[in-house]
């Protein structure tokens, strides 16, 4: 460390300057963070921010979602702790672990107070971390006595939530409806992703698969369909699903504008995604599909069992770019108008009472999105480490 | 190496005859190709490299199309109808030269996977037939693990358990040894003579493995150019073979 940093006198030299760039950038951060800055913009906007209009009455329903998330997520976390892979050891705490727990304690404790929410929401978020914690203690416990058959199903337990959170969201079966046009903010933005990320891996697989098919039609439609959507830019992919899909459909079939955007992303993110997989499908040597065919196992069985959990794995860190950079540009739905983080940001600094207040309200942004990415980041490694068949190397 | 090889029947288990195969590139691979293997027999297959032999068994479980001649295992013609394909493949099992163990699964699961999504068997009763067949190719302990931490010589007596779970009337081997450091061919060899001595199992190899020939098998072909130059039992092949191209080929290898 210090032969590397201090080696030499041009290496000294290099060092301090470094060192003092970076320390009078943190302290201009810092300063204008806690002295010039005007937090008000953020503060007095923060449910506009998180849900964007969605009527205040109804808003108990996303209290719940967020509740049954975190205890999903707490589950899922003691569950994976509690059942270590086969052929290694796991600590059911590990130092890891600790630092997590810490770290949402001090998240939940102070970014509300620091928004200086509502006492009663403010108890509301500190409920929802105790949960999610309870929960992953309860799960970590008594995570063995759980018979095999509940485990194998428990996976099941994510799509479920995801059909019951769109419920929630969107009304219906005695729910009061809350059309899409009044979803807005961090919800709007999580919404268009996570559908968005989920209807595009199959689709994506489909076409990667199909690429590689035998049947000509079958292969040269895949080609033709991701060298297009791979030609066109986004944004012009988007005006063309705001205004094609209307002439497309008769009247009464054609998807809310908010649907529409989220189909258009999730065909963009589809061709992005076959790319990837197919370079996945190709590192698998012939010999495995060969191995399979020759036990008697279908191609479809041999695809589902043998090569696709191989190709998956070699293309996940490349997929799960791609959900990162899909996660981003959600950002675009802006443009056609639409209340995410962004529009909801573009309408929050044309508000008079906040004039001037950009850099408070793009770094909001920012966090927002990085804290995403981050958890999108970290996920992928984890479950990376957890497919490894090689853990010795 | 004691006991005595069982006779094989006069049941015919592979009957190939006059099989062509030409590449997509154009190489003229198979020349009349014919071997008729009865159940209970071992068959060794030696040759050049290039001569055509490991494509020749590929053709055996449809792995190689071709494009004349006819193939018949088991009674059953192969032909390009799938259904046909898919029931010879399960009853001939196959060992490779690279093992081509799933290395995504563990030992058990690679020998699970295929009778109970192929077989649609009970999971339980085929974990525990995959236990005692690892038992019996020595590496019971293994089970747990993933191909990756193995060596080479466990992994293909695995891949060899992998076949014989399916409860194959055949088993081709394509160069089983060829990838093996020296010290792990033994190992494997004996394996395979367990099989062929005490469960009379018909087999196909593909190997250069002399004294694995001259010990184990009922008769040993010589291929060459795509065809099928000489059959004779071993003690006749290695000492008084009747063709030129096989005197030429023993003199480089022995």
């Amino acid at each position: 460390m210090r032969a590397e940093l201090f080696g030499s006198p041009g290496n000294s030299a290099l060092t301090l300057a470094l060192l003092a760039a970076l320390g009078s950038a943190a302290f201009g951060l810092l300063h204008w963070g806690l002295v010039q800055a005007r937090w008000a913009v953020v503060r007095a906007n923060s449910t506009l921010f998180a849900v964007g209009r969605y009527p205040q009455e109804q808003q108990w329903r996303l209290w719940l979602l967020t509740a049954l998330l975190a205890a999903a997520a707490g589950l899922a976390w003691g569950l994976l702790r509690s059942h270590p892979r086969r052929d290694r050891g796991g600590d059911l705490w590990p130092q890891n672990d600790w630092i997590a727990v810490g770290l949402l304690a001090a998240i939940a404790l102070a970014v509300p107070w620091w928004l200086r929410l509502d006492p009663l929401i403010q108890g509301r978020w500190w409920g929802i971390t105790a949960l999610l914690l309870l929960v992953r203690w309860a799960a970590g416990h008594w995570g063995r006595r759980l018979p095999a058959r509940v485990l194998a199903l428990l996976p099941l337990l994510w799509p479920l939530l995801y059909l019951v959170g769109m419920l929630l969201i969107n009304g219906g079966l005695g729910l009061l409806p809350v059309p899409p046009g009044d979803w807005g903010g961090l919800l709007l933005t999580l919404i268009a992703a996570s559908f968005a990320i989920l209807l595009c891996f199959p689709l994506g697989v489909l076409l990667a698969l199909g690429r590689r098919s035998d049947l000509p039609l079958l292969r040269w439609g895949s080609v033709l369909y991701i060298e297009f959507i791979r030609g066109a830019p986004l944004i012009t992919l988007l005006f063309l699903g705001q205004n094609m899909i209307g002439f497309l459909l008769p009247g009464g079939l054609a998807p809310d504008r908010v649907w529409r955007a989220a189909w258009v992303l999730t065909f963009f993110a589809a061709a992005y995604l076959a790319e990837a997989v197919r370079a996945g499908l190709v590192a698998i040597p012939p010999g495995q599909l060969e191995a399979a065919r020759s036990l008697g196992l279908t191609i479809p069985q041999a695809l589902r069992t043998v090569v696709l959990p191989q190709a998956l794995r070699v293309a996940l860190p490349t997929m799960v770019g791609q959900f990162i950079s899909l996660l981003q540009d959600t950002t675009m739905l802006s443009l056609v108008g639409l209340m995410e983080l962004m529009g909801t940001a573009r309408t929050v600094m044309a508000n008079p009472a906040f004039l001037g207040r950009n850099a408070e309200v793009y770094l909001t942004l920012a966090v927002l999105f990085w804290c995403c990415c981050a958890a999108l980041g970290l996920g992928s490694r984890a479950l990376e480490r957890r497919l490894d068949p090689n853990p010795a190397s | 190496m004691s006991s005595a090889l069982q006779p094989p029947t006069a049941h015919r288990m592979i009957e190939a005859s006059g099989v062509h195969k030409w590449y997509p590139n154009g190489f003229h691979a198979l020349r009349g190709a014919s071997l008729s293997v009865h159940r209970g027999e071992v068959v060794v297959i030696m040759g050049p490299s290039g001569s055509g032999k490991s494509t020749f068994i590929r053709t055996f479980n449809a792995l190689e199309d071709f494009q004349q001649g006819t193939i018949t295992v088991d009674g059953i013609a192969l032909s390009n109808d799938l259904r046909q394909i898919d029931a010879i493949r399960r009853e001939v099992g196959m060992v490779f030269q690279q093992f081509n163990l799933f290395p995504h699964l563990t030992v058990l699961e690679n020998l699970t996977l295929a009778p109970v999504l192929v077989r649609r068997r009970d999971r339980a009763e085929v974990e525990a037939q995959a236990r005692a067949l690892l038992q019996r190719v020595n590496i019971a302990e293994q089970a747990d693990k993933f191909p990756g931490q193995l060596s080479g010589g466990q992994q293909q007596r695995v891949a060899i358990a992998r076949s014989l779970c399916m409860e194959p009337k055949i088993l081709l081997f394509d160069e089983p040894t060829s990838a093996l450091d020296p010290e792990m061919v033994r190992e494997v060899l004996e394996v395979m003579q367990d099989l062929a001595r005490d469960e009379g199992m018909t087999m196909v190899v593909v190997t250069h493995e002399v004294r694995f020939a001259r010990e184990v098998a009922h008769r040993v072909v010589l291929m060459d150019h795509g065809e099928v130059v000489e059959e004779a039992p071993p003690e006749l092949f290695f000492t008084n073979p009747s063709h030129r191209r096989t005197r030429a080929f023993l003199d480089q290898i022995l």
